[in-house]
């Protein structure tokens, strides 16, 4: 009776936390200031926010858009680390699944700059260590030059299993990253689900939450697909993640099979996300990004309402980090728009507020 | 009758234990999350101190409830 049970996590502790962390980052109105901002002002504001410690460590090595990439960067895997360090029990193992998705981000930013012929430094500014991988794992995967070396390498580290067709498959095209990239995407969440063991009801809440986004994400594939004017089943089937909740198999090569954009509305008319899509489908001309950006909002309310519906769960901690990502996102956004002088517009367009 | 009269002080003395045992133990409960998100919250504003506290220590009035109950028991039946 009063033995107290580690297994089910420390949900009040983390939590709180979590809910302090989402108080302190960036608001509208400040997004709005930034706009208005030159590259060294965004720098000196940042220094002057929740990026202070990592400005102020880089600041000497680093300058520019460089700066604020590498300090928001390493700012949002010190934050993810420092969650997973306070949770504990069931909640631990379903934070450090979710986390997992950063190795498979890291790999596919050293293989990009390992194929495009980049330096180690330029590659590392990408590097988000907040998985299993920490930067030791990942200064070994940017010493080796290959990306068969790097493939074998993180198989080791990582327990992934990356078919040797795929890497001769990646030989025998024009250098395409696309192959492995969609492996590593596919692998992701297929690791993710089979992390998450449904015997309680927040594991089950977790895993209802992660077939949802699966869903979202098998969407943006699908109209981007089209946009290309890729559609029909054989074409599109392989690059679906399996294990959506509300677009399995049958439903997804239905989707495949329609030939425009806007003929989609219909189709996906029962599915929870169908209201933030619909008057982009239904609009004279379809913009992808729009849509993007549309499931993007979506996912961010979806979680906020998950959080707010389950106070005590994973999903607040999910929801900050959600946010979070977003918050970097937007960050970089706006420097690199200022940076390559963009219209204010324009850079507001990019933004998911 | 004595031994009447013993029983019934022996009663109440039990009923007054479980007052303030039963309270001290459901307060300790509902301190039990409340403490750990106090802690959560100032470790991440340190200036939430008195809050956390007032919060922390509301489930106490609980156990004055099974007190007085327990004084009443004893000094007034």
């Amino acid at each position: 009776m009063f033995r107290r049970n580690t297994r089910r996590g420390n949900y009040a502790y983390t939590v709180t936390r979590v809910k302090a962390k989402k108080s302190q980052l960036i608001k509208e109105e400040e997004y709005n200031k930034m706009l208005l901002m030159s590259l060294p002002e965004i720098s000196r504001y940042m220094s002057e926010s929740g990026y202070q410690k990592e400005m102020s460590e880089l600041a000497g090595r680093m300058s520019g858009i460089d700066l604020v990439e590498y300090a928001s960067y390493l700012n949002m895997s010190r934050v993810f680390t420092s969650i997973l360090k306070a949770s504990e029990g069931e909640l631990y193992t379903m934070v450090s699944a979710y986390l997992e998705k950063w190795n498979i981000w890291n790999v596919k930013m050293i293989l990009r700059g390992k194929s495009f012929g980049l330096d180690e430094k330029s590659i590392r500014e990408d590097l988000v260590p907040a998985g299993s991988l920490k930067e030791a794992h990942l200064d070994k995967l940017l010493s080796l030059s290959t990306v068969e070396e790097i493939l074998t390498e993180y198989s080791r580290m990582d327990s992934v299993n990356i078919p040797s067709d795929l890497i001769a498959a990646y030989m025998g095209t024009s250098g395409g990253l696309a192959v492995i990239e969609d492996y590593l995407d596919k692998f992701k969440y297929a690791r993710l689900l089979q992390a998450i063991v449904p015997n309680s009801r927040p594991t089950l809440m977790f895993q209802d939450y992660v077939r949802r986004e699966i869903d979202l994400v098998n969407f943006s594939t699908i109209m981007k697909l089209k946009a290309e004017g890729i559609c029909g089943e054989a074409n599109v089937m392989e690059y679906i993640v399996p294990g959506g909740k509300q677009i399995d198999r049958r439903t997804a090569a239905q989707l495949a099979n329609i030939e425009s954009v806007s003929a989609v509305s219909s189709e996906i008319s029962q599915m929870d996300f169908y209201e933030a899509v619909k008057p982009l489908l239904d609009a004279p001309a379809v913009s992808i990004r729009a849509i993007e950006s549309a499931l993007r909002k979506y996912e961010m309310e979806r979680a906020k309402k998950f959080s707010h519906m389950n106070p005590l769960s994973v999903a607040p901690v999910i929801d900050y980090m959600i946010h979070k990502e977003t918050e970097v996102s937007n960050i970089l956004a706006i420097a690199r728009g200022v940076q390559s002088g963009l219209d204010i517009d324009v850079i507001k367009g990019l933004l998911v507020i | 009758m004595v031994l009447e009269g013993d029983i019934g002080a022996g009663l109440i003395a039990i009923g007054a234990g479980i007052a303030v045992g039963l309270a001290g133990l459901g307060s300790g409960m509902a301190e039990k999350d409340i403490g750990a998100a106090a802690v959560g919250a100032i470790t991440e504003d340190a200036s939430l101190f008195g809050r956390a506290m007032i919060y922390m220590v509301l489930p106490e009035t609980i156990v004055i409830f099974g007190l007085v109950i327990a004084i009443l028991a004893i000094f007034v039946m």
